[in-house]
């Protein structure tokens, strides 16, 4: 009985020992495996991206699904990394903190500047899961209302009480995107 | 999180094969939100062998109307149901459950069939190996209820018997309420019950190699009212302290039939039969919601720190007797 599963792991193994998938735009192909460089079979996505890619923007915190610290867009859905396997997210697009800017000019995501027009932060650790959030609601609903902002964003937590410049700059954010402001 | 062979399933037929094989050591995965908790804890006596994705099995995610049943795939995303605008034109009970659950960026990933099979939020439960344990008790198969003497505020205060951990799922109690049955698959095919039979005290009927395929509501109660409540102590992230779904059928503010499940009282979704009979056929008043009420709750046995819930549990009864009626209730 043991020998028939393994017989049978090792085959499908085989079939899925590479993980291609989009992160920031950038293709990337990454071997299954246990070595340093290679994503074990359970490893999280937030663990990829921090320890394996080295996008450390990503932040960790709770790492239980209830903080919202380790958000990312996956297919442009705000989604928890540190609840997803890396392994289930073959053909998946992926965006972190890392690929709202740009990296070449140094410019921010108008939603980033707005953060910091507003110093919507204090330790600045719950901040780019609460950008990452914010960018999957107004990509979705380009001038959401108070309330839509703050239902999008109740997975985010702040320790610092940061909540109430946040929702200011989200709403700025989303005013000047339609050019309501000026 | 230690390591486990990771599976991807294409079939129904083969994700139950590969159950079987491993003779209970591999678990299903679908969102993962909270299979993840469970094998980040170490929580289970035995660690899988295998983790089996079944989100690479297509078509278990869709949400379909025919033959008057209302279907719903196991994989259906929470942000789906509660979105999907045939649910929330027909099944208002379980967009708003499904709403209720979690965050945003949790059911961005969560699943209708996994909310059904989650393992129990009982502390002593899911005491995680990195600090001492997993705790023996009875639920885990060895020793008895670590609750009934310790903070027991969060547990169960109806039929609990030798495990007093509450049945968290949101989902569960609405599609209880809707009378809704699962299609569950195993090798020798496809069974269907209840969703009420489907619970068990420490668990549910799923053998070892069976997983749920499909959720099916009749479409004679999607007429009916319906309503959903929860109280919760913070209202994201929190699981109910309580919670009532109902629906309630209605010829003239006469009350012509009523399915009442209580959620996060007891070990499963709680249907409270003694108050479905107390408004049947009697005009909705602020009296008969209070009286049933009072019968839903008539045999309550609160822990030592959980009576509280009581009271929360007559009032959202009431609440949600008196809201299916236009004009009443809040
Ligand atoms: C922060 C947080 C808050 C939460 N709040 C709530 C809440 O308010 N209300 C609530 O009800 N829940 C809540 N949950 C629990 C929760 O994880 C689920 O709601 C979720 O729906 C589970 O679905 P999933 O697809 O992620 O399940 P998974 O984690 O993938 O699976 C859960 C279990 O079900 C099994 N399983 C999955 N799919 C199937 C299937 N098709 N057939 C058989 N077995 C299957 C798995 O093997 C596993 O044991 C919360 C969880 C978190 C992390
Ligand atoms: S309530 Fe159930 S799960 Fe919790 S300690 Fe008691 S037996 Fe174990
Ligand atoms: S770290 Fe992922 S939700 Fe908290
Ligand atoms: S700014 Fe510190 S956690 Fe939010």
């Amino acid at each position: 009985m043991e020998v028939k599963v393994n017989e049978q792991t090792r085959k499908k193994s085989e079939e899925d020992k590479h993980i291609s998938l989009v992160i920031n735009g950038n293709q990337y192909s990454l071997e299954v495996g246990y070595g340093s460089y290679q994503v074990k079979p359970s490893d999280t996505l937030a663990y990829t991206l921090r320890e394996t890619l080295g996008l450390t923007g990503t932040k960790v915190s709770c790492d239980d699904g209830a903080c919202g610290s380790c958000t990312v867009l996956m297919s442009s859905k705000a989604v928890p990394s540190c609840m997803i396997l890396t392994v289930e997210c073959a053909g998946k697009d992926i965006t972190t903190i890392e690929g709202l800017g740009d990296p070449k000019t140094g410019t921010l995501d108008p939603l980033q500047q707005s953060f910091v027009d507003h110093t919507a932060f204090q330790c600045g650790f719950c901040t780019p899961g609460m950008i990452m959030s914010a960018k999957a609601l107004l990509n979705e609903n380009p001038h959401p209302t108070e309330e839509e902002i703050k239902e999008a964003l109740s997975g985010n937590f702040c320790r610092c009480i940061s909540h109430y410049q946040v929702l200011e700059a989200v709403l700025a954010a989303s005013e000047k995107d339609g050019g309501d402001n000026d | 999180m230690r390591t486990f062979t990771h599976i991807n399933a294409h079939t129904v037929n083969e994700a139950c094969e590969l159950l079987g094989q491993y003779r209970g050591k591999a678990r299903l995965n679908a969102g993962g939100t909270d299979l993840l908790a469970m094998l980040k804890g170490d929580i289970w006596p035995e660690y899988p062998e295998a983790v089996i994705n079944v989100k690479t099995i297509p078509g278990l995610d869709s949400i379909t109307e025919n033959d008057n049943v209302l279907k719903i795939g196991a994989l259906a995303l929470l942000s789906d149901v509660a979105k999907s605008p045939t649910i929330k034109e027909k099944c208002g009970v379980l967009a708003k459950a499904a709403l209720s659950v979690g965050s945003p960026l949790i059911r961005n990933v969560a699943t209708i069939g996994g909310n059904l099979c989650q393992a129990p939020r009982c502390w002593y439960y899911r005491y995680p190996r990195r600090l001492g344990g997993p705790l023996p008790c009875l639920r885990k198969g060895t020793g008895p209820c670590l609750a009934v003497k310790g903070d027991n505020r969060y547990h169960a205060i109806l039929e609990g018997k030798g495990c007093f951990a509450v049945c968290t799922s949101d989902i569960a109690v609405a599609l209880a309420a809707l009378d809704a049955k699962i299609t569950i698959a195993g090798p020798k095919g496809e069974r269907s019950i209840s969703v009420v039979d489907f619970f068990q005290p420490l668990g549910n009927t799923l053998k070892i190699d069976e997983m749920i395929k499909d959720f099916q509501i009749p479409a004679t109660m999607l007429s009916m009212e319906q309503r959903f409540l929860k109280f919760t102590l913070r209202k994201p992230i929190d699981f109910a302290i309580v919670s009532v779904a109902a629906s309630i059928g209605l010829n003239n503010g006469v009350c012509t039939d009523a399915r009442i499940i209580l959620g996060a009282v007891a070990p499963m979704p709680f249907r409270a039969k003694a108050a479905e009979e107390k408004i049947v056929g009697q005009p909705i008043s602020d009296n008969v919601a209070a009286e049933a009420a009072e019968k839903a709750l008539a045999n309550a046995k609160p822990l030592s720190m959980n009576a509280y819930k009581v009271e929360i549990a007559k009032t959202l009864v009431r609440r949600a007797i008196k809201g299916s009626t236009a004009g009443l209730g809040e």
